[in-house]
């Protein structure tokens, strides 16, 4: 009966884990400045409050993701990918959480979300 | 392996596989890579606590492998292979410790394992430490699909005592 609690007790940790975790990820800053990734290399660096609105095609052997930055923002348009995850995240917030296209290892991310922290 | 248990072992990869491909049908109202139900995984659960650790490494693998291929998703193979596989490796130990009728919280300890193991791969194959971001969120989602992955499970088993005894004395 005592394990059970126990078992219990574990579970609520690691939701308040997660909750306190997903509250701190969103009270990160995001910063101007965007990195564009593809496995591991930066193809881009943008500053998004500088760069004019354009479109960005990258691609992953043969397969595009369409990336567009429109005024100071940043969002995949399209991707030839299976789930389209990236496509529904929408622009890059101003939290601290990339977009994430994983079969095409493509992400868009804030280039100094980590120095930053919690900072704002 | 005897045929019987075959058998039931094809039924439950079927069942779970047609969990798995009516899920991928429906939209995802979160658009966060590696955030679902995983329904399928109630079968998943069902078999760990009916059968032994080799038959359901055989289900889940049987499970993952042709879901990829019928799912036409062969990128998401490698996320929910190395998911399922930490997953059960903790999951195996754990349905030993924790009984039945707390078989949810053994759901949620594998959910959260699966989502240990989808970010690993995905900060190995990104290369892009920014990846970790995401585990909070796969944390609470984690919990809660396992939660309600786990207690479908439990209600399953429990709620049907005829067919859980008629596979005990098989």
């Amino acid at each position: 009966m005592k394990r059970n609690r126990l078992w219990m007790l574990l579970c609520a940790g690691l939701l308040l884990a997660g909750v306190i975790g997903c509250l701190w990820v969103a009270r990160l800053s995001g910063g101007e400045i965007v990195e564009i990734v593809q496995n591991g290399t930066v193809l881009y660096t943008l500053d998004l409050a500088r760069t004019e609105n354009q479109i960005i095609e990258v691609s992953y052997q043969g397969r595009t993701n369409t990336v567009q930055i429109l005024d100071g923002r940043i969002c995949v348009q399209a991707a030839e990918c299976p789930d389209q995850t990236c496509v529904h995240m929408g622009y890059l917030s101003d939290s601290g959480l990339p977009i994430a296209c994983l079969p095409n290892r493509l992400v868009i991310q804030f280039a100094d979300t980590e120095l930053d922290g919690a900072t704002n | 392996m005897k045929t019987k248990r075959l058998t039931e072992l094809a039924l439950l990869s079927a069942i779970a596989l047609t969990i798995f491909m009516v899920e991928q049908k429906i939209p995802n109202p979160i658009p966060i890579p590696g955030v679902k139900l995983g329904l399928a995984n109630i079968v998943t659960v069902y078999a760990l606590y009916r059968y032994r650790p080799k038959e359901v490494l055989l289900l889940v693998s049987t499970r993952v492998i042709l879901g990829a291929v019928f799912g036409g998703n062969l990128m998401a193979l490698l996320y929910s292979a190395a998911g399922s596989l930490l997953c059960l490796a903790g999951m195996i130990p754990l349905h030993r410790l924790i009984p039945e009728r707390m078989l949810w919280v053994s759901s949620i300890l594998g959910a959260v394992l699966h989502n240990i193991g989808q970010i690993i791969v995905a900060v190995m194959v990104t290369k892009s430490i920014g990846m970790l971001l995401y585990f909070p969120f796969l944390l609470v989602s984690g919990c809660c699909a396992g939660a309600f992955t786990g207690l479908c499970a439990q209600f399953l088993l429990q709620r049907n005592p005829y067919i859980a005894a008629y596979l005990r004395s098989h």
